[in-house]
């Protein structure tokens, strides 16, 4: 018993803290001779809480960059040991960066057996790809109110998937699942690096109260096969996260007797699910959508104490959504990439039909598919006030 | 023998702990797809007719232990024999058990230690705790068993309520129809890790009231069946079918996904722990059985002192059985599953039974003769 208690004791490969090099954020490259490069943005552990007690006390980055390149990420990755003190420690790696060209011209596919099997690193990191940039880019900005810059780009994923709804957040696993998955197109966020690269990376870029160069979310990057092939902005962007059922809460403007975009609605909760059917070896698709919501703005004069009034409103925004919708899957059938999952959807619902389907689903069968949407929106709430001040200004000037 | 009882509750939990063992760890029945659960479920309920067909055994000698009296039924010569073959397959199964605690530990959180350190860690536990006997083994049991159900139910609400459930991954049921399923069932299901408590028949004379042995085990099994179509619903219901058939150990990836409210992850620990205490039950009635077996096969007067000798010889199995994961793996699905498995716990104790049968009605017919 004594002898054992020794032997529990032991400690095989410690790694002690200070011999760790923390990955915030990983930005994977192909260089010309096709070979890998990697960005290592890694922490400062000093300055980042230095700079939030002290209120800007050190002159140096909350983060410093390391890159290296090799014929695989491992390679890569061990040889970026030469150029750091430290072990590399990739188990709070939360953000994973892939350069556009990267994305477009070899896919995605080539790099998720390393970060699956690797047992440091976790699927639940999110994947972004790198809007018009190179992924090195991406990883070296500093940034504002946030200091380390990959909880920025995880943090605005986030929250603008919430409140706005035209990105998504997309984890390693998700997107692994969809690459799987037959006749499935692939979503995966974008985030762009507006100004100039050079400056980004300075110091002197967070000193001012506007900085010059910035990081924003922007886009949605369609795969097919792995590979890029369109980025998808505004209505169309927002429509696809809608049929995805992920939209939290976002808004919506409507017309009001001939004024264009003039009354603001914002959804509360919303539901959408996917329905199929084959007839005749053609498939089917239903989606249906149902939206509660309050109106949060009205730049008319609009009496809404009056409930027919708020019918009205819904038929309106019942019409916007269903357009929004249309919008989002004429553009997928358009890229021939069947990123909303109606696929899977025959497929589970009509396994034996799919079979038949499946090898040529998203260039002969997706693009022609009918797809019938019904919307279902409601109005809850209308904030604090009932009629609109205009309404009120207006009346007092009879 | 040893003079020790266990009750029938104590019993039951070494059962459920020992089902559960191994077979949590793997993607269990991942050939049936989606419909791996199902095959779970009926290997389950088809395990049933073996488990009566060894209760069926014990209730004829219900004061001896299957190796002594195997050679009441076969004779002495072809009875010592099958009762050695028996004693070397839960020897092998108990190395094939702490090979796979160890390349566990070893792939997911102890990369630069060697194998045999692992190994040897938890085999030293092992044989101390079989020095003590079966009544320790239970009560040890007893105590953990709380423990393991309050991770699983911990870490059940944790995989609800962080949202990672779609239930469409389970979709469409019987894609190819019900042949494969069957396939699986009696290939794998059915004998890993069902009938495998076979091993338990060698505990059931210790057991204080033994018409209760046939109902505890039914329960018993009905219960980790049961744990473990719900571990693999949630695995496939979370990471999908082809992700969860491409893991090692599909609980560990559905475990690592949980992100509760941002603070609530990496709950690893969790499967670790669950896992050590199961596998450590595992070996440690596998390891029982070979120890007790031996003994009253080679009239050995106190079992305990075969415990290191015998312990050391499966340390070094498990070190030696294969030389790499992909081996192991191949060897249990493959190679023991058809040479081992199935014979030894499909084949030969319906046989047993047969003889037995006759045996007894032959003796019992004489009495009413007379």
């Amino acid at each position: 018993m004594m002898s054992m208690t020794f032997l529990l004791t032991s400690c095989w490969s410690k790694k002690e803290l200070t011999d760790l090099a923390i990955v915030a954020a990983m930005g994977v490259d192909k260089t010309k001779d096709g070979r890998y490069h990697l960005t290592l943005q890694i922490i400062n552990p000093g300055n980042v809480a230095g700079g939030m007690v002290g209120g800007g006390g050190t002159q140096s980055p909350p983060v410093t960059i390391y890159s290296a390149s090799g014929d695989n990420l491992v390679e890569a990755s061990r040889r970026a040991s030469g150029r750091i003190s430290r072990r590399l420690y990739y188990a709070h790696t939360n953000l994973v960066v892939v350069g556009e060209k990267m994305a477009r011209e070899e896919g995605l596919n080539t790099l998720i057996d390393a970060f699956d099997r690797d047992p440091e690193f976790r699927n639940t990191s999110t994947l972004v790809i790198a809007n018009h940039s190179t992924a090195a880019d991406l990883v070296k900005t500093l940034t504002p109110v946030d200091k380390i810059p990959a909880n920025k780009v995880l943090k605005t994923l986030e929250f603008t998937e919430r409140k706005w709804g035209e990105n998504v957040k997309t984890s390693l696993q998700e997107v692994m699942k969809s690459l799987e998955s037959p006749g499935r197109g692939t979503v995966v966020s974008g985030f762009r690096l507006v100004g100039n690269p050079q400056q980004a990376q300075k110091l002197d870029n967070l000193q001012e109260s506007e900085p010059e160069a910035t990081l924003r979310a922007s886009g949605i990057a369609v795969l097919k096969q792995g590979k890029l092939v369109d980025w998808l902005y505004g209505k169309p962007a927002r429509g696809t996260v809608w049929i995805l059922d992920k939209i939290q809460g976002t808004d919506i403007n409507i017309d009001w007797e001939g004024r264009k975009e003039v009354i603001a609605y914002q959804t509360v909760r919303q539901k959408t699910s996917v329905s199929a059917q084959v007839k005749n070896g053609k498939p089917h698709i239903s989606v249906h959508t149902r939206v509660e919501g309050d109106i949060s703005e009205m730049e008319v004069p609009v009496d809404i104490t009056n409930p027919k009034v708020i019918t009205k409103i819904e038929q309106s925004v019942r019409k916007e959504i269903k357009k929004e919708l249309r919008k989002a899957i004429e553009r997928a059938q358009k890229n021939k990439t069947d990123i909303l999952g109606f696929g899977e959807v025959v497929h589970r619902t009509r396994p034996n039909q799919f079979k038949k389907l499946k090898t040529e689903w998203n260039d002969v069968y997706f693009p022609k598919l009918d797809v019938d949407i019904t919307v279902e929106a409601y109005v809850r709430r209308a904030g604090l006030r009932n009629k609109s001040f205009l309404s009120g200004v207006k009346e007092n000037q009879k | 023998m040893e003079k020790a009882k266990i009750s029938a509750s104590q019993l039951f939990i070494l059962m459920v702990l020992f089902e559960l063992g191994s077979a949590l760890l793997v993607p269990l029945a991942i050939d049936a797809k989606q419909d791996a659960w199902l095959a779970i479920l009926l290997g389950m309920v088809f395990s049933f007719v073996l488990l009566l067909i060894y209760h069926k055994l014990y209730t004829y000698y219900p004061n001896l232990l299957p190796t002594e009296y195997m050679q009441r039924i076969l004779g002495k010569v072809l009875g010592t024999a099958l009762a050695f073959v028996y004693i070397l397959y839960f020897m092998y199964d108990a190395s094939r058990v702490l090979r796979d605690f160890g390349e566990m530990l070893l792939t997911f959180a102890y990369p630069d230690t060697p194998l045999f350190i692992a190994n040897a860690l938890l085999m030293l536990v092992i044989i101390y705790t079989i020095r003590k006997g079966i009544e320790v083994i239970a009560r040890s049991g007893e105590l953990l068993f709380i423990f393991m159900y309050v991770l699983a139910i911990a870490g059940f609400i944790l995989i609800v309520s962080s949202g990672l459930i779609e239930i469409k991954n389970l979709q469409p049921i019987l894609e190819e129809g019900l042949f494969p399923v069957l396939k699986v069932v009696f290939t794998q299901t059915l004998y890993f890790p069902f009938t495998e408590v076979i091993v338990f028949t060698m505990i059931f004379p210790y057991l204080n009231n033994p018409k209760k042995a046939k109902v505890t085990m039914l329960c018993a099994s009905g219960l980790s069946g049961i744990n473990l179509i719900i571990t693999m619903l949630i695995n496939v219901s979370v990471l999908g079918v082809d992700l969860t058939a491409r893991s090692q150990y599909p609980l560990l990836s559905t475990i690592e996904s949980i992100q509760v409210a941002n603070f609530l992850e990496r709950l690893d620990v969790f499967f670790m722990l669950a896992l050590i205490i199961t596998i450590f039950f595992k070996i440690c009635v596998l390891f029982y059985a070979a120890v007790v077996g031996t003994a009253s096969l080679f009239k050995v007067k106190s079992p305990s002192r075969l415990s290191y000798p015998l312990g050391l010889i499966i340390l070094f199995l498990s070190i030696t059985i294969a030389s790499n994961v992909q081996e192991h793996n191949h060897e249990g699905l493959k190679v023991a599953m058809f040479t081992i498995h199935i014979p030894l716990l499909g084949l030969i104790p319906p046989l047993l039974l047969l003889v037995a049968f006759f045996k007894n009605r032959k003796k019992h017919g004489k009495n009413t003769f007379n």
